[in-house]
């Protein structure tokens, strides 16, 4: 008697002959989202008459003193704290409000519940690009324009639509069950939204801090129209500035780039697993 | 402790055009295990809603311990209520999940830890306080449900079918379990469920409920042997009662069954109420009341018919269950035969009903007919 053999090399050989197209996809995908990144931190390393000398050699001496230079010289240092207060309070917002209207259209029937879903899921399909004339009159009217508040206002207004549109889906799938155990417990309705919905809710709302951060942070279009001071800015616009009209220091925007870049990859290495795992996964196994 | 009082209670629910309950009254004694079953759609979960607080209360009204609660709301009843899908928070360990409901309460900490501790150690959930819900197996978990629901000392438990996620043999342990925490406790329970099994072993009384009514109430053999109508009786019992149509013959003093080729005297039931059913009823008897072989000579209630061939034969271990088709008569018999049955699919045999066992059902209305009592008349009534 013959066990079964192992299989055979040439079995093994028509295996990854046949999973070729595939691996050929993710090398492709890979080095074209990768490559640029890996570019520019290259180049961060290195200043603009090296770079000019040869675009895509490695640093022969590595500058760390650049990014120095670009946080104290360039003012990127209020670019970010800028950019930190509007983001982190925008997100705050948005979590702690977009729970809210999220658990109520879940589970609540209400006189009008579905008029205001389709004004808030609305929100989805309208483009920025139509809405910015009236905001900056609005935020002119009311003295927000060229101010964070008014920046952070219009970032929470803009985002709360798909923060409710993926929490709301989320929440829905939380068991009816659980919400009236708790209240025979003796919980009223706040606290059950404290208590049930947002624990549970954990992974759905990681999903929507990691993706409203990562875009609010990259935000450029709303910023470019609503604020117009120095000291105001936020990173995106900080960029900008190294692009000035004359010339363009490619080192130190590379430099700039980095450090715009850093917050998102952190956040995106700590919390991409639950993110993945809030958008795939059920509420409640 | 408490009684549970419930009023021409109905309920319409948004949207829907029928009454989902219509207008049932029932009232649980203090104390007491009250089941209510139905089959799925039957509208018991509602009514248990509406009880909890979970519901709003269309019309009627509930009391407990005589008080109207239909404005209390859910939290302020006292009532504590073991779910289906057991409603284990997922976030909170078994201990949180046993003290959710008691913190809230402002209860103080030692007296928490000591209900837990208890209820845990009578639901032999000790090991697992500090786990969470997904890492139980499903009768933990049914058990940590019961324990939240023991520890809250509620005025009246709650149960909406919570034994039917569990595997068969879980079931029979924990449905032991849960009886004797009731009888020891003593706390007025009610128990919806589908299932008659559970039903017959664990209600004081059972409630039957169909279409949003209720069926007939009373004691769980009671209900089985005088079943009150057709749909009780087919709902009663597995393999669920025969019912025969049979024709009525006779004038205003005596009366005969027909069915088949068959003809009994129908001396059990009263004369005048026969003859006003349209000449057609439903001989209802249930398949331990029809014999393969006579169990007792000489008895006239027993009727035997000839010629009736087997369908089919199934072997359950402790019992063969017979299905039979009677000469002229559409409806197949089941027979609940011993394990040791000698028939065969094909086969012919001569079987034996046993009469005093048996029902008439009114086939217009589905109600059942009162019996006589004929003993003390003479004669039993004899094929004619």
């Amino acid at each position: 008697m013959i066990a079964p053999a192992a299989k055979s090399p040439a079995h093994n050989w028509a295996a990854h002959l046949r999973r070729s197209p595939l691996l050929a996809f993710m090398l492709i995908y890979t080095v074209i989202s990768g490559g640029p990144f890996l570019w520019v931190a290259v180049m961060s390393l290195r200043t603009t008459p090296e770079i000019f000398a040869s675009p895509y050699a490695l640093p022969s001496r590595v500058h760390w003193e650049k990014f120095v230079e670009a946080w104290t010289k360039s003012n990127y240092g209020t670019y970010f704290w800028n950019s930190t207060i509007v983001v982190v309070t925008a997100v705050a917002l948005l979590t702690i409000i977009g729970a809210m209207v999220a658990h109520c259209l879940a589970r609540y029937r209400f006189r009008g519940n579905r008029l205001v879903r389709f004004v808030i899921l609305s929100g989805l399909i309208l483009p920025p690009q139509l809405m910015i004339l009236s905001l900056f009159q609005i935020l002119l009217e009311y003295r927000l324009y060229n101010t964070l508040t008014g920046l952070i206002i219009v970032y929470v207004a803009g985002h709360l639509a798909i923060t409710v549109y993926i929490l709301e889906g989320f929440f829905a799938q939380i068991p009816q069950d659980l919400f009236d155990a708790a209240r025979l417990d003796g919980y009223s309705d706040l606290e059950i939204f404290w208590r049930i919905t947002l624990p549970i809710g954990v992974p759905a709302l990681f999903t929507t801090v990691t993706l409203n951060f990562i875009i609010l942070w990259n935000e450029f279009l709303y910023a470019v129209v609503l604020l117009t001071e120095d000291d105001k800015r936020t990173l995106p616009l900080g960029i900008m500035h190294f692009m000035g009209s004359h010339q363009l220091d490619v080192g130190m925007l590379a430099t700039g780039l980095m450090i715009a870049i850093g917050p998102v990859i952190l956040l995106y290495a700590l919390f991409s697993e639950t993110m993945i795992k809030g958008m795939t996964a059920g509420a409640v196994r | 402790m408490a009684t549970v009082a419930i009023t021409a209670l109905s309920k319409l629910y948004d949207g829907g055009g029928e009454l989902a309950v219509k207008d049932l009254s029932l009232t649980v004694a203090d104390g007491e295990f009250m089941v209510l079953l139905g089959p799925s759609g039957c509208g018991k979960s509602s009514v248990l809603r509406m009880i909890a607080g979970l519901e709003p209360i269309t019309s009627g009204t509930v009391a407990i311990d005589g008080k109207v609660v239909n404005e209390v709301p859910a939290k302020d009843r006292d009532i504590a209520m073991v779910f289906q899908s057991y409603a284990l928070y997922p976030h909170m360990d078994v201990f949180n999940n046993l003290a959710f409901g008691l913190r809230r309460r402002g209860i103080a900490a030692s007296e928490i830890e000591r209900r837990v501790q208890g209820a845990a150690a009578k639901l032999g959930l000790l090991p697992f306080l500090k786990r969470k819900p997904h890492a139980l197996s499903g009768g933990q978990r049914q058990r940590v449900a019961l324990g939240r629901a023991i520890v809250r000392e509620p005025k009246v438990f709650l149960f909406d079918e919570p034994l039917s996620n569990l595997d068969a043999a879980l079931r029979v342990s924990t449905r032991n379990e849960l009886i004797r925490q009731q009888r020891e406790l003593g706390i007025t329970a009610i128990y919806v469920t589908h299932d008659q099994i559970e039903a017959m072993t664990m209600g004081h009384r059972i409630c039957i409920m169909s279409k949003g009514e209720v069926v007939q109430i009373g004691k769980p053999l009671e209900v089985y042997r005088n079943p009150a109508n057709t749909f009780v009786a087919r709902f009663l019992g597995n393999p669920p009662m025969n019912l025969i149509p049979v024709t009525i013959q006779g004038d205003a003093r005596s009366h005969q069954l027909r069915f088949g080729g068959t003809s009994l005297a129908a001396r059990c039931w009263p004369a005048e109420r026969l003859s006003r059913l349209d000449g057609k009823a439903l001989l209802g008897i249930r398949p331990e009341d029809v014999y393969e072989a006579s169990p007792r000579s000489g008895d006239e209630r027993l009727v035997a018919i000839t010629g009736a061939s087997v369908v089919a034969v199934e072997p359950l271990g402790a019992e063969t269950l017979v299905v039979l088709s009677l000469p002229g008569v559409s409806e197949e018999v089941i027979v609940r035969s011993g394990r040791e049955s000698k028939l065969r699919p094909g086969e012919h045999a001569t079987i034996q009903l046993d009469l005093g066992a048996a029902h008439l059902f009114d086939q217009a209305t589905t109600e059942v007919i009162a019996r006589i009592d004929v003993k003390r008349e003479a004669g039993w009534p004899r094929t004619a």
